[in-house]
């Protein structure tokens, strides 16, 4: 499918969306005023008369008196009205006093408390889907890498170790065997704890240091976003089985033949250092690693799409789960709560246009990307 | 007993060498484990909920995998069906179906269907915990499906891609068999099972999540009305919380550590089901594609 | 290695995919190396180059595992100063870089005569047609596979020209070239060879030539007979399903046995009788925005429709592109053609014709297809009974296999 399809289809469902959430905002809208109309129409011109103050049981009697005098013959009906805006009062005293609280009106200071949330949650959502982009393909590297070091696991190094008994003469070879040995054990049990936070929900993590740190910030939750909820652990396999799936292609086997470097092991001089794995814009030269990588990269790009919406539900869960006040979703969750359902469809409205953009930006990126790699000449170009 | 312990050993080289029967082992041992600490040192009552929780959570992530496969495989071939037509607007409308589901985030998209539920509840329509469960379930797998239309697609215009597709075609060999059959089956199964094994970690980690948002968030609202106990909503409970908040006590205060395991341990254990599960089932998975180099 | 031969075995779990005892062939020589299809000519070859993964596959030579040949001095020297043509050539190149980077980096990132590598390989002068391939990314139809196969002879023919000028004569070089010629015609087919032996005789190298084509042979033989003190024949054959041996191959017994073979007599059903018509193509169709016109004559200057008859064999023969293969999509209904006709015993199709037809009509019924790559039009994952049992007719099912 054309770039040119792609985004009329995506235009075609922002268009369908807005229209069906618009229509069902203009009746929620709508509703919400025939309701508030049918309660007072009754009593509506009376409560609005400021001389007669209905705390006042002398101002009562005095407007049932002159309802009976211009309108005789309904007494009981007069009766019964004052009685209604009595009891309407009453009511509405306590009923208010919640209601106000609860019950929202898509007022312009709504939509300006709204457009400030949702600005934050973009920001946030950039800052996260920026920093896992890097993370994923860092450690995704790394991941590869080392298996291609065939490095073994450090617990089975652990339990070879304990296992088998060395024969050293010094005392200071067994101190330096067995310190290698817990140091084996260590580094397995910092493995297993990064582990079980990659792949802990966010709310787990955030309320185990609930006590220790303010879970509350911004800060918290870009690094919670990042780290929790599967998201980095996911993705970083992701791009990993795309180094793999490529490093089996011909074309490698052509980069070795023409001896390109082709070893994994870390060295200053080697194009696999940490200054080449962790740069920004990576690139190992002379290494059969850069023909795997610029296509495992390639490939990444159209998983761009799956990662936002992935990541845009991880927000959300952090955001609702941990109840954080004045944030995007957490204003989406009180909402559904109170029933307020003019200002859940701006919301969910809102986090539709995030999707829908990040997969016209996605799509552009890969149709820019590709248009290069199918030899098609720019639009304009001889 | 020698050559006993040697062929112990021999086994467990091999099965440490097959990572997704390893990683299985690990998780049914460990989860065992779990179950006889808990029962020695956990009250009855939390005791049989974590069971109940668990045990539910299993049953809807299962069901979730059924539906989405059930769904993912007659709804791709349609997709694959549409799109070999002339005739274009069905796929057209399909596909934008599909994309729309897409486009919204699993985690909104459920909690709406929860809301659905919930009304369901209310009006006596749903009122029987294994029905409530499945309908759990089949909200669930509305927002994961697509990922097993998207493999299925995948794979069918793979190998449509290569000779044997047409090759098969000539021959007078129904499009229907060359797809399930030889396709599908003879040469997808694994990447199915291995999706369907991935799904079934979204599902629980999914369930979890709108379990605890919807017992933490819409309280109020959901009280009236009794969902089944699940890991998530266990875990949104306010004991369990303050179980939670003892592990990072222990960050401050070390010695508070062994407490965890004997004070703490209904929060703890829920949320290490949780954590422990969605590992494996990870580690399963990835063991399951590096076996079968996929 | 031209004298002690090695012991190769291959295997892939329990599965022993390929053993041959003593594997050998002579340094400084160019050795062809036939064998039927799937024998393990690729696979034996990379074992000894050094390029098979030993953490995929069991590897054993001379019966030590396969990491202690890989730390041999000589199999280092033949990685270092030689090279390996692969098969596919699609699959070989990088998508993603432009061919010009590709022929210039390792080993032969320096100028080593590329320029006049690629005009021979291309039997051109003219330095803007080779600039057109070199500028472009490879994707699956451009350039064509046997430009592609001509990309990497060049890089192998950097290599050569790399070795000729450092490498010192004690040092170990191998260039397999593993069935090179698979997507040349005959005339750029002996270009290459032409240029291998002008290489070759320039300082002689080490080189292992894995090929299907006999007919390289007749044309080695009528053109350069003084090179065959530096050329052995051998081939593979086997001894049980995993187990191959390699032999000697006499060229001249082979062109003998050629020679004497009786031409064909057929005998046609139809003797005597009058033609039927099996098969009319018009003689204009047109295909993704070219026109095509069938000739009757060497001149093409008389277009005419196609007629095959039956019992008749028709043998097309185009160069690699040309459409000879979409030709044949198109008439089974696998390829859409902008304009097209034709008529199959009676049965009239054109461009407008439903696929419905095809299927109802022709799939199975009246017309066959065998396919160019055995390995994609196969079902690798289902046996032969399987395969068959799709079939509509029951007398084809694979019953008849138990």
């Amino acid at each position: 499918m054309t770039f040119k399809k792609k985004l009329i289809e995506h235009l075609l469902s922002l268009i369908l969306i807005t229209s069906l959430l618009g229509t069902f905002l203009y009746f929620t809208i709508e509703n919400k005023n025939i309701q508030n109309t049918q309660k007072n129409e009754r009593i509506e011109p009376y409560l609005g008369l400021s001389f007669i103050d209905f705390d006042n049981p002398f101002d009562r009697a005095l407007l049932l008196d002159v309802l009976n005098t211009y309108k005789p013959g309904q007494q009981s009906a007069h009766e019964s009205l004052i009685k209604t805006i009595e009891q309407y009062r009453k009511t509405n005293l306590i009923e208010g006093m919640e209601e106000a609280y609860r019950k929202e009106q898509l007022s312009s200071k709504k939509w300006q408390q709204l457009s400030m949330m949702y600005a934050k949650f973009i920001l946030i959502y950039i800052f996260v889907m920026i920093l896992t982009y890097y993370g994923v393909q860092t450690f995704g590297i790394l991941r590869f890498i080392r298996k291609q070091q065939n490095r073994k696991s450090h617990l089975l190094s652990f339990f070879q170790q304990l296992v088998t008994k060395p024969k050293y003469k010094r005392f200071k070879d067994y101190l330096n065997y067995y310190l290698q040995t817990i140091l084996h054990l260590l580094k397995s049990i910092v493995i297993a704890l990064a582990y079980f936070i990659l792949f802990a929900p966010a709310y787990v993590i955030a309320y185990s240091l609930k006590t220790q740190l303010n879970t509350n910030t911004i800060f918290f939750m870009i690094i919670l976003a990042v780290i929790s909820n599967g998201l980095l652990i996911t993705y970083t396999n992701k791009f990993y089985t795309f180094l793999v799936t490529e490093s089996r292609k011909g074309y490698v086997q052509t980069a070795i033949v023409k001896n390109l470097n082709m070893s994994y092991k870390r060295t200053q001089k080697s194009a696999i250092n940490y200054a080449s794995i962790f740069n920004v814009r990576k690139h190992f030269p002379m290494h059969v690693f850069q023909h795997i990588y610029i296509n495992a990269r390639y490939q990444y790009l159209q998983t761009i799409k799956e990662q936002a919406s992935f990541l845009i539900s991880g927000l959300i869960i952090i955001e609702m789960a941990l109840n954080i006040q004045g944030h995007f979703s957490y204003e989406l969750l009180k909402q559904l709560l109170y029933k307020n359902y003019d200002i859940v469809t701006v919301i969910i409205l809102g986090i539709f246009y995030i999707v829908k953009l990040t997969e016209i930006f996605t799509d552009w990126l890969t149709y820019k990307e590709s248009i290069k790699y199918e030899n098609v000449e720019p639009v304009g170009a001889k | 007993m020698r050559n006993v312990l040697l062929k112990i050993k021999q086994y467990s080289i091999y099965i440490y060498s097959q990572k997704d029967k390893f990683w299985l082992i690990v998780w049914l041992g460990i989860l065992a484990i779990t179950f006889i600490w808990n029962i020695l040192f956990l009250n009855k009552p939390a005791l049989r909920l974590i069971i109940d929780g668990f045990l539910n959570t299993l049953y809807i992530s299962i069901l979730v995998v059924i539906f989405s496969f059930i769904l993912g495989w007659i709804i791709g071939l349609v997709v694959v069906r549409f799109e070999s037509s002339p005739f274009q607007l069905p796929y057209f409308l399909l596909t934008f179906v599909l994309n729309l589901i897409r486009s919204i985030p699993q985690i909104v998209g459920i909690l709406i269907g929860y809301i659905g539920i919930t009304y369901l509840i209310t009006a006596n329509i749903v009122n029987n915990a294994w029905l409530i469960m499945t309908t759990m379930a089949l909200v669930i797998s509305l927002f994961i499906f697509n990922e097993v239309i998207d493999l299925i697609r995948e794979r069918i215009n793979h190998f449509k891609k290569l000779d044997f597709y047409n090759a098969m075609k000539v021959c007078g060999i129904s499009e229907n068999r060359i797809i399930n059959f030889d396709i599908l089956w003879k040469n997808s199964r694994i990447h199915i099972l291995n999706k369907l094994i991935a799904i079934f970690g979204s599902a629980i980690f999914l369930q979890c999540t709108i379990d605890f948002i919807v017992s933490v968030g819409l309280s109020t609202q959901v009280s009236a009305v009794s969902l089944p106990t699940t890991l998530g909503s266990l875990l949104a409970k306010i004991d369990s919380k303050q179980d939670i908040l003892a592990i990072g006590n222990t960050l401050m205060n070390p010695s508070y550590f062994s407490h965890i395991f004997f004070e703490h341990l209904q929060g703890v254990t829920v949320a290490f089901l949780i954590v422990f599960t969605l590992l494996s089932v990870y580690k399963i998975s990835n063991g399951f594609s590096e076996r079968n180099r996929l | 290695m031209s004298n002690t031969g090695l012991n190769i075995n291959i295997s892939d779990g329990d599965r022993t995919l390929v053993h041959i005892d003593n594997f050998s062939f002579s340094t400084n020589k160019i050795t062809f190396l036939f064998g039927e299809s799937g024998i393990g000519k690729s696979m034996i070859s990379k074992a000894v180059y050094g390029l098979l993964d030993p953490d995929e596959l069991q590897i054993k030579i001379n019966n030590k595992a396969y990491q202690s040949y890989l730390n041999l001095p000589v199999t280092r020297q033949i990685k270092q100063n030689g090279f390996f043509v692969f098969q596919e050539p699609s699959s070989h190149l990088n998508p993603l870089l432009k061919i010009e980077d590709q022929l210039n980096e390792g080993a032969i990132d320096e100028n080593l005569d590329e320029k006049s590598i690629l005009q021979y390989l291309w039997d051109t002068s003219d330095d803007t047609a080779i600039k057109k391939i070199v500028d472009i990314y490879p994707r699956p139809y451009r350039p064509s596979g046997g430009e592609k196969q001509r990309i990497l002879l060049a890089m192998a023919f950097k290599k050569i020209n790399f070795a000729l000028q450092n490498s010192d004569s004690s040092s170990s070089n191998l260039f397999v070239f593993d069935e090179p010629t698979g997507s040349l015609d005959n005339h750029f087919r002996n270009l290459f060879l032409q240029l291998l032996f002008d290489k070759f005789n320039q300082k002689s190298f080490t080189s292992l030539f894995i090929t299907h084509d006999y007919s390289i042979i007749s044309w080695i033989m009528q053109h350069h007979k003084n090179m065959m003190d530096h050329i052995d024949f051998k081939e593979l054959s086997r001894i049980d399903s995993t187990k191959v041996k390699l032999e000697y191959f006499a060229p001249d017994q082979y062109l003998n046995w050629l020679n004497n073979i009786k031409k064909a007599t057929v005998q046609s059903a139809e003797t005597g009788t009058s033609k039927s018509e099996v098969l009319t193509i018009n003689k204009h169709f047109h295909i993704y925005d070219r026109a095509y016109t069938i000739y009757s004559d060497p001149e093409f200057k008389q277009p005419s429709d196609l007629h095959i008859n039956k019992g008749e064999m028709v043998y097309l023969k185009a160069g690699s592109g040309v459409g000879k293969t979409t030709l044949a999509k198109i008439i089974m209904g696998l390829q859409l053609a902008d304009q097209f006709e034709f008529e199959i015993s009676g049965l009239n199709l054109s461009d407008q014709t439903k696929l419905k037809l095809w299927k109802k009509f022709i799939w199975g019924k009246k017309i066959g297809m065998v396919f160019q790559h055995a390995d994609e039009a196969l079902n690798l994952e289902a046996n032969v009974k399987e395969s068959l049992d799709g079939l509509k007719s029951k007398k084809l099912r694979g019953d008849f296999l138990r």
